[in-house]
């Protein structure tokens, strides 16, 4: 057995020691420590503590991307070998469930892990900026290595669990959003409760202790707790203990259940769930690439109507939680609620948007059909432009409640947020969307966390133009007595941003699909 | 198969076709040409420039230099018009596994711009062609590797192409589908398709393609009718005899023949089987008629020739480069 696990762990090691895209990806990091800690090294002039908020920064970014690398990474460990039908020839080599989990799991923690050894070197340098010892940066990255071994574990269950990586990735992205989310729900819902329903206490009590428990182990209440509060805490602490443990139980179970699992995989089969969709589907268009990309890539008519409801439900959550406090309903919503609609329905775009064009590509790739699309009588941009369009079709839920998140919930939103800022974030989603579609064409799973972190980098660089073009656009349309120079200045800013940043990447996309294509 | 004349279009004409993959010479002066209404075997060891070749063929690479006309129109200069007359099927299975067979078809179908109705009756035909027309609604994930393969053939018929550029298509196919594969191949063939086909199989090519095209390392070997490759120098004058029962004496009266050089047993002999070897001076069709007087119980009288495997084995260099 233990020799089946070390032969496959040492092959994905060489096989990750071979590719270019890991030693990349760590070099990226590398020197996104650099231009962190240049960044903090400019402002820290004339302030204090410049150390911590450059660490701070870092710790909070790495969080993000450990759980959406962990989400794209670690879900495929088992999943790849069951789609490409490799499973059971793993089994008939004599490799246990324990050998295949260890071996399939273990290398791409060792990869992940080392993305964090590399950034170490450099968190250490934030200790001569200021405001920050050096235990607590290996105390904060004692808590990250927790927070990705838990992750890690989390997505292996869901690896084993599910037949596609598809479906393991939609588990393991709810569970994470369990985990962040159920805390803030749970406790404005206990809020809220009192003054109109009367709750047992014992139930009151489990509440509260689940919020208790996944506070304690979540990694942004333990960085909060090593940066400020670190007189009080220890080197390890509950977050700890509580990511590691479960995380291995998580594994336990991963190995333990993985033979039961794939054999009920075989035996089940997609054909009923696919029957229900199909009398949805019915008969290809004009745009043939366009229906298939939304009825068989983002789920058609039974996921659209889904998000429409499940939107709907989002949206009335909100009012029901105003009512719940002050006994008037009230489907405009205002103040910090309108707000709050505001962004959970941007965010629900954002995260939609990047998930459609991070997929979309390299679906095609993963299943080979790419150069059954290129012999097709359709130009590669207007096969681009169809995919576009049948993801487009799929966002029509989140984009509807965002507009209606907008429209009522106006009155706050145009005294407490600034348009421009908005309109950066329009450029940056467009931005990230065509940098996942590219990175999708070069990485396997790792075209998501690469998009965060390449997003994150760019927005830095590209905040200025967004800002500034339309203040200059406005000051010269005004002494030319335009009538509407914000949304002219808008419009330039949009053609601008386009020209220069949007259209090279959409070149490029061009460019690697019909590279692809020859393959 | 179609009559070939002088003026007749090549469905694919060939000419010093070189492709390299960063400084890797793949193919070097490739030339030859596959008449239409023919099935052409194309066939290489692993490394020779097979899919190179097609994938230039089709469209989906530009070749470095050389020229290559599908039907008489470019591929460089006029790659859209070529993809409308070509039906390309890869050599790995590439498929939307979740689609069901028609979704599938009918997708490709939209996507060559027919019309609905004549959507229903195209896929009609080509799943009665492949004989999948009862499996129409069955997912193509619950296909075997046989009716996956069959779907994917079926696919490139839908815009009833005039060229069928099949890459490896028996490969990963048990022997019962291969044949399946080989009788709806010859079927296409009867209905006037051009079968451009690379495979390694080469007991059934040999069998199926009216012509061949070796290639090894880049360079054509060979490239003309089947026949003339499985003719041999060693074997000219050659015949192999079969006979339906053992009959004593019978080497005896076939060494009495006119024309007769030698008779000998084959490797495994039966008693049944001679091998003969007949003087220049005598054709086939003189000995055919003193074997007929001589009244023996025949089963068959041919002219021995190479297997294709040993004819591939002497053109072509043992390793990969």
């Amino acid at each position: 057995m233990l020799q089946g696990a070390l032969t496959l762990f040492n092959w994905t090691l060489r096989v990750d020691q071979r590719s270019r895209w890991p030693h990349l990806i760590r070099g990226g990091f590398a020197l996104f420590m650099m231009f962190a800690l240049a960044t903090a090294w400019l402002d820290a002039f004339g302030t204090t503590r410049a150390g911590l908020r450059f660490f701070e920064a870092v710790c909070y970014l790495n969080i993000v991307l450990i759980t959406v690398s962990g989400i794209s990474y670690f879900v495929t460990a088992l999943t790849e070998e069951k789609e490409a039908g490799t499973f059971a020839l793993l089994q008939m080599a004599g490799m246990t469930p324990l050998a295949i989990t260890l071996g399939k799991s273990t290398s791409r923690l060792v990869s992940s892990l080392l993305l964090l050894v590399t950034q170490l070197p450099f968190a250490f340098l934030a200790v001569t900026l200021g405001g920050l010892l050096w235990q607590q940066v290996i105390a904060a990255w004692l808590a990250l290595a927790a927070w990705l071994i838990l992750v890690a574990n989390v997505a292996l269950l869901c690896s084993a669990r599910c037949v596609t990586s598809g479906r393991a990735m939609a588990l393991a992205g709810l569970l994470a959003m369990m985990f962040f989310g159920l805390p803030v729900v749970i406790v404005r819902t206990l809020a809220a409760l009192p003054t109109v329903i009367v709750v047992a206490p014992t139930f009151v009590d489990v509440l509260q202790g689940v919020v208790k428990v996944l506070t304690n182990i979540s990694p942004f209440s333990r960085i909060d707790e090593i940066l400020n509060n670190w007189q009080q805490t220890s080197w390890l602490g509950v977050q700890f203990w509580g990511s590691v443990i479960p995380g291995g139980l998580c594994f336990v179970l991963s190995t333990a259940l993985l033979g039961r699992w794939s054999r009920l995989a075989e035996n089940s089969g997609t054909e009923g769930y696919v029957r229900g969709r199909r009398w949805l589907a019915g008969r290809c268009g004009r745009l043939p690439v366009a229906w298939r990309e939304f009825h068989f890539f983002t789920g058609g008519y039974s996921f659209l109507v889904v998000k429409l409801l499940g939107g709907g439900a989002l949206f009335a959550g909100f009012p029901a939680l105003v009512w719940t406090q002050t006994g008037r309903w009230d489907w405009k919503p205002e103040g910090d609620v309108a707000l709050e609609v505001f962004f959970a329905c941007l965010g629900w775009l954002t995260v939609e948007t990047l998930l459609y064009a991070s997929g979309t590509l390299f679906a095609e790739v993963r299943q080979g059909t790419q150069s059954s699309l290129a012999m097709l009588p359709i130009s590669v941009t207007g096969l681009l432009l169809q995919k576009l369009l049948g993801c487009c079709l799929a966002l029509i839920p989140a984009v509807i409640w965002t507009l209606v998140a907008t429209v009522l919930g106006w009155e706050t939103l145009r005294v407490r947020l600034d348009m421009d800022l908005l309109l950066a974030w329009g450029v940056m989603l467009l931005f990230s969307s065509q940098v996942a579609a590219v990175l999708s064409l070069y990485t396997r799973w790792a075209a998501l966390p690469l998009t965060v972190l390449c997003s994150f980098v760019a927005f830095f660089c590209l905040v200025l133009p967004i800002l500034m073009i339309p203040d200059v656009v406005t000051v010269v349309a005004r002494s030319h007595q335009f009538r509407y120079t914000r949304a002219f200045a808008w419009c330039v800013t949009a053609f601008w941003i386009w020209l220069l940043v949007v259209l090279p990447l959409q070149l490029w996309i061009r460019r690697r699909w019909m590279e692809v294509t020859r393959v | 198969m179609a009559v070939i004349t002088r003026d007749t279009v090549p469905a694919i004409s060939v000419t010093n076709l070189s492709h390299a993959f960063r400084g890797h010479q793949a193919l070097h002066q490739v030339t030859f040409c596959v008449m239409p209404q023919t099935l052409h075997g194309f066939v290489g060891p692993n490394g020779a420039g097979k899919t190179t070749t097609l994938k230039v063929i089709c469209t989906l690479l530009r070749q470095n230099r050389g020229e290559v006309e599908v039907l008489g129109r470019n591929v460089r200069s006029d790659p859209e018009g070529v993809r409308r007359r070509i039906g390309y099927m890869p050599d790995h299975f590439s498929m939307y596994r979740q689609m069901t067979v028609f979704e599938y078809l009918d997708f490709f179908a939209a996507a060559y711009g027919l019309l609905a109705a004549e959507r229903d009756r195209v896929i009609g035909d080509v799943l009665t062609l492949t004989d999948m027309a009862g499996r129409r609604d069955d997912l193509i994930s619950g296909l075997s590797r046989g009716m996956q393969q069959r779907v994917g053939l079926a696919r490139v018929l839908v815009h009833d192409p005039e060229i069928l550029l099949l890459d490896e298509p028996a490969s990963g196919l048990d022997p019962g589908a291969r044949i399946e594969l080989m009788e709806i191949l010859r079927e296409l063939r009867r209905i006037g398709k051009t079968i451009f086909i690379s495979s390694h199989i080469l007991s059934e090519l040999a069998e199926l393609c009216d012509s061949v095209t070796v290639i090894d390392r880049g360079q054509i070997r060979f490239s003309g009718p089947m026949d003339v490759l499985l003719e041999s120098p060693d074997s000219a004058g050659v015949w192999n005899l079969k006979l339906s029962v053992v009959i004593a004496g019978v080497r005896e009266r076939l060494q009495g023949c006119e024309g007769v050089v030698s008779v000998v047993d084959p490797e495994f002999a039966t008693g049944r089987d001679f091998v003969l070897r007949l003087k220049d001076s005598i054709s086939g069709n003189d000995f055919l008629r003193q074997l007929v007087n001589l009244d023996l119980p025949l089963v068959s009288f041919s002219q021995q020739r190479r297997h294709l495997n040993d004819a591939f084995m002497e053109l072509t260099t043992r390793g990969v480069r």
